[in-house]
């Protein structure tokens, strides 16, 4: 008769003995209560608390990426870009392992002249630094950001440009390289990241911008052509 | 063990050939399809949603067939009175108890596995290059699975009524997720007796946090000390919910 009790009591030691193995295994997400306040806190509790942290984080993503299409009439701007580091931190702090929310919150804050933010974006990828480590980029957009306070650019793109070919690198820092190539008077080279980004499928949500672009710097790199022949 | 056996086989025909077993890892297949769709809008993680949707969708289908078959499982044979007719034969009760649980259990990892080849061939077509980590993933919530249906299966025969042990079940399976919560809770508390208290009721708790590698995925591969902890893990807990549920079997006056 005591026989399950005792196998019981043996089962739940044994439980109880390996927990801190367990815990010590996983990379701990933060807490909910660090999660950043947005109408949409009841959504991210509700799915966490449901073992769903993961996907909660990709709901957080996708709503980061409607929010930059201005689509998310939930959160509306006083001024230009205001909710991107919130709602960047958001996905962050949902899943620590989301290395592009980092680099795309960044990204955006650090180097669209619209939104220039440098200190919101150090912060994201402070935040990376500290809750994903290993992740080389955060470290490279930081030293950009560096160069870029100093005026800098070559070196700023210098250390940009290994990193677009990398998988985890945001498709808009393709786009943010390119411009700055544009505005230094490189055209072949914007031409060339403008193309690459039409060649791939992946980056479809580029593209209606990169067929402008290009067209741009088509008549751009023909006027140049043109102007010594009038001379 | 032929009883166990023979228990086992009957059970697990009986929960393949369920409408509740069928339409559940149904909706499984069309919650991944689903998740096909929905995850074009990830854009450049159209991967990585693809993967935890159709993880999580696994799971909770898993979680909610598991449930549902465990806490009828016992029941039912009580109000139709056809355990009255097993246990005239030479069946031990626990004996009869355990065919039954791993007869469920069993049903509910086919179930699991169709989901999973189904979910993995998706991903493989979307050109996720994923490693043998997916096994351990669904390896992962295959333990959840069988802690949650012992947990039901104690639960269904101590409290006597479905209702309340699929509520019981559901809230458990919170309160799991939130271990690390309460743990937090704990440290930030100045009232040392609450503090032991929130501890202890942590460690009692199902931890379902620390066991979800599905969650921490993205993070890499944990190594083989965490992976020997979680299976001791799953066990434990499933084996110390199966006795004592085995103990209130075996007190039951029929």
């Amino acid at each position: 008769m005591r026989a399950p009790l005792v196998c019981a009591a043996l089962g739940f030691a044994l439980a109880v003995g390996v927990q801190p193995a367990l815990r010590r295994g996983l990379r701990e997400p933060p807490p909910l209560s660090e999660l950043p306040a947005t109408p949409f806190s009841l959504q991210d509790i509700a799915l966490a608390s449901a073992g769903l942290r993961a996907a909660a984080a990709d709901l957080a993503w996708i709503q980061l990426l409607q929010y930059m299409a201005n689509s998310l009439p939930e959160m509306k701007d006083a001024r230009p870009y205001e909710h991107v580091k919130t709602l960047s931190l958001r996905v962050a702090r949902l899943d620590p392992s989301f290395h592009r929310a980092y680099l795309y919150g960044a990204s955006i804050l650090a180097f669209f002249p619209e939104a220039n933010r440098p200190d919101e974006a150090v912060e994201i990828l402070q935040e990376g630094l500290s809750r994903d480590p290993g992740e080389p980029l955060y470290g490279v957009y930081i030293a950009a950001l560096a160069y870029k306070r100093r005026g800098d650019a070559d070196r700023m793109i210098a250390l940009l440009e290994p990193t677009l070919g990398d998988p985890r690198s945001p498709i808009e820092m393709k786009a943010i390289v390119a411009n700055l190539y544009k505005a230094r008077g490189e055209y072949e080279k914007a031409l060339a990241l403008w193309n690459g980004i039409l060649d791939s499928e992946l980056e479809a949500r580029e593209w209606p911008r990169a067929r402008v672009q290009v067209a741009e710097i088509k008549a751009l790199m023909k006027a140049r052509r043109a102007a010594p022949k009038r001379q | 063990m032929n009883t166990i056996k023979a228990v086992f086989d009957y059970t697990f025909r009986e929960h393949v050939r369920h409408k509740v077993w069928l339409s559940a890892a149904l909706f499984g297949l069309v919650l991944l399809a689903g998740g096909l769709v929905a995850s074009v809008l990830a854009q450049d993680e159209r991967a990585r949603m693809m993967l935890d949707l159709g993880l999580a969708a696994n799971e909770l289908i898993a979680l909610v067939m598991v449930v549902f078959l465990t806490v009828h499982l016992i029941l039912q044979e009580i109000e139709s009175r056809a355990v009255f007719l097993i246990l005239t034969h030479p069946v031990r009760r626990w004996h009869y108890l355990l065919g039954r649980f791993l007869g469920t259990l069993a049903a509910v990892g086919l179930g699991m596995a169709a989901m999973g080849l189904v979910h993995w061939s998706l991903l493989k077509l979307l050109g996720w290059g994923g490693d043998g980590s997916y096994l351990l993933a669904w390896a992962c919530s295959l333990g959840k699975t069988a802690v949650m249906g012992s947990l039901a299966l104690l639960l269904s025969l101590a409290l006597t009524s479905e209702a309340a042990a699929m509520s019981f079940s559901v809230f458990f399976w919170i309160l799991g997720h939130f271990s690390g919560e309460i743990r937090f809770v704990a440290e930030k508390s100045g009232n040392s007796f609450l503090r032991a208290a929130l501890l202890a009721f942590s460690r009692a708790a199902p931890d379902f946090a620390h066991f979800n590698y599905r969650d921490a995925w993205h993070a890499g591969v944990p190594g083989p000390a965490w992976i020997a902890a979680a299976a001791l893990y799953a066990f434990g807990y499933s084996a110390a919910c199966f006795a004592l549920s085995a103990q209130v079997f075996e007190q039951k006056e029929f």
